[in-house]
């Protein structure tokens, strides 16, 4: 059967190169839970007036009831994981000597979580350890105004 | 009210394939045109034949075009035809076959041409492009890229259900073992269960020899009607169910958060099955090929088709049992872990399973005898599946 050919084989390729800019919005509710880390250093959720459940990340509406949830309720910067993976390579594929950390968290107060950074501080990263919220001094509007989540005993 | 209420029975006629591998000379309407050419051929068709034409692929950065599928259409025979496009994630591999059974089966078409295809290897990073399949606002910037997704749920895995390593390596040794005789394969090997578990990890519990290649290929079938198969296969193989299932981006915040049991899986096999009738899956499916882009997808997938008990997969494999010769053989076309990964054309599963019934798997046939066959797809941020079960009149 003919095809299998690599195509350094073949000899030509078309080299190039896709670059493209983009400016997301962050949504009605992403941009409210984006504000409060900010100015407020506080991590928001949405009320499911139906399920009662607090949505983290935030949306407008209930994906399992399908109802609007508009109502803003302050959730814990603690929280346990649920599960968490660890990486000994970098987001770019190159190889790293010490592994990074990152987990669910499902944090208190709310139904859903966060996926984030974890650093082990009093105790190992395990699934079902408790952790908590460790701010940036400054913050921007970002996920990443949550530095990481260090562990807790 | 029966899930067949109203709907034509279909049955596949052929399938088209070509050996999968790294960096193939082909463009990928050259690859689209090959498989189409086999499916027809095999079929005894000519492109006139065709009424419509469903085509689907996962990832089109891969291409680095989008919409890549529109240089292809016509390598798909679908100039001057009726034409379906299919895209849910990695699980294209097996809605897209599940979408040509629709079309026919709803009156629209009498044969279809089904083509699913990926280029991986044009592209020069594939984690790359796979860190861009997140939300630019909550996941992304904090760095989640394949590895890490699949470190993340193989852990929860694991944890629920107390599974070892060794079992998941056991997989991986069936698989590459397997595609060793598959003549379409593109990293059969014999290796061993240290072997596996010597492997560097890419993220604890998942290892290199866990994970499936990056490829290149394409996989075409023919689905006909009733009145149209009858007078062309004296022993037609149908489609006798189809199943999706679906969940939630925001996986940290669903109702099932976790992560080591696949509700939208376990919902796919559940529709497929009633569809067709099948109460008992693990006597009533013969032969099974799960989506397998990683040893414990297998697994999970195993589990979700009710081959055996939830948990049970490693020691189902570890048994033999999913062996070539065993009670339940499961991917012995080698899987995604052993033919290799082009992510839409992971619709080898279903052409492998369509082969089995046949007794056209060449060396790659099982012992025991087929009449049905299950095959899933996987996709999205742990969220959707695709569900086939193809078989013969009893």
């Amino acid at each position: 059967m003919e095809g299998t050919k690599q195509f350094e084989e073949l000899g030509i390729t078309i080299d190039g190169k896709v670059e493209v800019e983009y400016k997301w919005a962050a949504g009605i509710a992403g941009s409210r839970f984006f504000e409060e880390l900010r100015e407020n250093a506080r991590i928001m959720g949405t009320r499911c007036p139906q399920c009662e459940r607090v949505l983290v990340p935030p949306r407008i509406f209930c994906e399992e009831c399908f109802v609007d949830a508009d109502e803003w309720v302050e959730v814990q910067n603690s929280g346990e994981i649920l599960t968490y993976a660890e990486s000994y390579f970098g987001l770019q594929g190159q190889r790293l000597d010490e592994p990074w950390y990152v987990g669910i968290v499902k944090l208190d107060g709310a139904d859903g979580g966060l996926f984030h950074r974890l650093v082990p501080d009093q105790r190992p990263v395990e699934i079902g350890g408790r952790v908590e919220a460790v701010f940036a001094d400054s913050r921007k509007g970002h996920i990443l105004d949550i530095e990481h989540f260090r562990t807790l005993k | 009210m029966s899930a067949t209420n109203g709907v034509r029975r279909v049955g596949v006629l052929s399938v088209g394939m070509m050996p999968f591998a790294r960096a193939l000379a082909e463009d990928t309407q050259e690859l689209v045109y090959r498989v189409s050419k086999d499916a027809l051929d095999r079929a005894g068709l000519r492109r006139d034949d065709v009424d419509a034409v469903v085509m689907g692929s996962a990832v089109d950065p891969f291409n680095g075009t989008n919409e890549s599928d529109k240089f292809l259409v016509a390598g798909a025979g679908g100039v001057g035809k009726p034409y379906y496009r299919n895209a849910t994630s990695g699980s294209t591999a097996v809605s897209t076959p599940s979408l040509a059974y629709e079309v026919v089966a709803s009156g629209l078409a009498d044969i279809v041409l089904c083509v699913c295809y990926e280029k991986m290897s044009d592209n020069e990073n594939s984690q790359k492009v796979f860190n861009y399949v997140y939300d630019p606002g909550f996941v992304r910037p904090v760095g989640l890229n394949v590895p890490i997704q699949c470190g993340l749920e193989a852990r929860a895995y694991l944890h629920r259900y107390g599974i070892s390593e060794e079992e998941m390596a056991a997989v991986s040794v069936k698989n590459l073992g397997n595609a060793v005789v598959n003549p379409y394969a593109q990293r059969g090997r014999e290796i061993t269960v240290e072997e596996v578990l010597e492997s560097p990890y890419i993220s604890w519990p998942v290892k290199i020899l866990d994970t499936s290649p990056v490829s290149d290929g394409a996989r075409a079938a023919v689905f006909a009607s009733e009145s149209v198969i009858r007078d062309l296969d004296d022993d037609p193989v149908w489609v006798r169910g189809i199943g999706r299932g679906a969940d939630s981006y925001w996986y940290m915040g669903r109702r099932n958060k976790d992560l080591g049991r696949l509700d939208y899986a376990y919902l796919g096999a559940k529709l497929a099955y009633e569809m067709a009738g099948i109460e008992k899956p693990a006597e009533e499916v013969h032969y099974a090929e799960p989506y397998d882009p990683f040893t414990y997808k297998e697994m999970q997938h195993i589990e979700a088709l009710g081959l055996c008990e939830e948990g049970g997969a490693g020691r189902f494999v570890q048994e033999g049992k999913a062996n070539r010769d065993g009670d339940l053989p499961v991917n012995s076309s080698g899987g995604l872990l052993g033919e290799g990964n082009p992510i839409g054309a992971g619709m080898s599963r279903f052409n492998w399973c369509w082969l089995q019934i046949k007794g056209q798997a060449g060396d790659c046939q099982v012992e025991r005898d087929v009449d049905t066959a299950a095959c899933t797809g996987w996709g999205g941020m742990y969220q959707y599946n695709a569900t086939v079960v193809l078989g013969r009149d009893a």
